[in-house]
């Protein structure tokens, strides 16, 4: 299981917990989650670009954007908000699309702000929601090795950690 | 489905999770491992089962007992893969940082 003090033991692939600590009020932490123009500034993994296309951060909201690998892939991501309770906490599911456009995995996020008086602590907490059968076509490489496999792994983390 | 899969299916029960973790400690037999649950060794019996099939655990026998214990690769990948999916929030959050400084450098 993990051994990281920041994942607790029963994180181990289905569920996980993170905090972490801002050092900005929760308004803008907030903002940061729910502008869609801000959002596409710090989603994706190191060196993506975000094409965002919906995020409208209301119950039952879409979620609809691409990340744009700089290796070329493109790996999009859809989803619907559960519940957003300014400035305090966001719900969504997202999940990693096929070029289809059908979910590969899904996964629950909830999202909590505390405020810490001008610093803001953000607690996520994902759960896999579901994974399809499909999934298995980012791990092909596993026969080989799972080591082997770690790129198509990484894709498709990349894909659902978004 | 792949190994992967089976795993997090697995993985979803809490008294499956429950009989993981008192094997993380080392082999026990089915009685063993039954005893702190409120549930009949039959029942219990069935998880192990579950949990024989997605191939986290495996039974061997010493005389006439029969242990359970965790097979070590299956479990590495589930933990490896919870490992790069919080890497990945990890960096996105460090990108998060960054822009608030830049939004408040800019109120200021």
């Amino acid at each position: 299981m993990t051994k990281s003090p920041k994942t607790p033991p029963e994180a181990a692939g289905f569920e996980m917990t993170m905090t972490r600590t801002f050092a900005a009020p929760r308004e803008l932490v907030f903002r940061a989650w729910t502008d869609p123009a801000l959002l596409a500034k710090w989603w994706g993994p190191t060196g993506f670009s975000v094409t965002m296309k919906r995020w409208i951060p209301r119950q039952g909201g879409t979620i609809l954007l691409d990340m744009n690998a700089p290796y070329g892939a493109v790996y999009p991501m859809g989803g619907k908000f559960v519940e957003v309770k300014p400035p305090e906490k966001i719900v969504f599911e997202s999940a990693a699309l096929d070029p289809q456009g059908k979910a590969i995995f899904e996964i629950l996020n909830s999202v909590a702000l505390a405020d810490l008086g001008g610093k803001t602590r953000l607690t996520l907490h994902a759960r896999v929601l579901r994974m399809r059968p499909e999934a298995r076509q980012f791990l092909k490489g596993q026969k080989a090795g799972w080591s082997q496999s770690l790129d198509r792994l990484e894709a498709l983390v990349i894909a659902m950690s978004s | 489905m792949d190994s992967l899969t089976v795993a997090f299916a697995a993985l979803t029960d809490p008294t499956r999770r429950s009989i993981l973790a008192r094997l993380a400690g080392g082999p026990a037999t089915v009685s063993d491992i039954a005893g702190p649950f409120r549930m009949s060794q039959q029942a219990v019996s069935k998880h192990i089962a579950y949990l024989q099939r997605a191939r986290l655990i495996e039974k061997h026998r010493r005389g006439r007992r029969h242990f359970c214990r965790l097979r070590a690769a299956p479990i590495k990948q589930v933990a490896d893969w919870a490992e790069l999916y919080r890497v990945q929030w990890e960096r996105k959050f460090d990108r998060l940082d960054a822009l608030l400084k830049e939004l408040q450098s800019e109120r200021t």
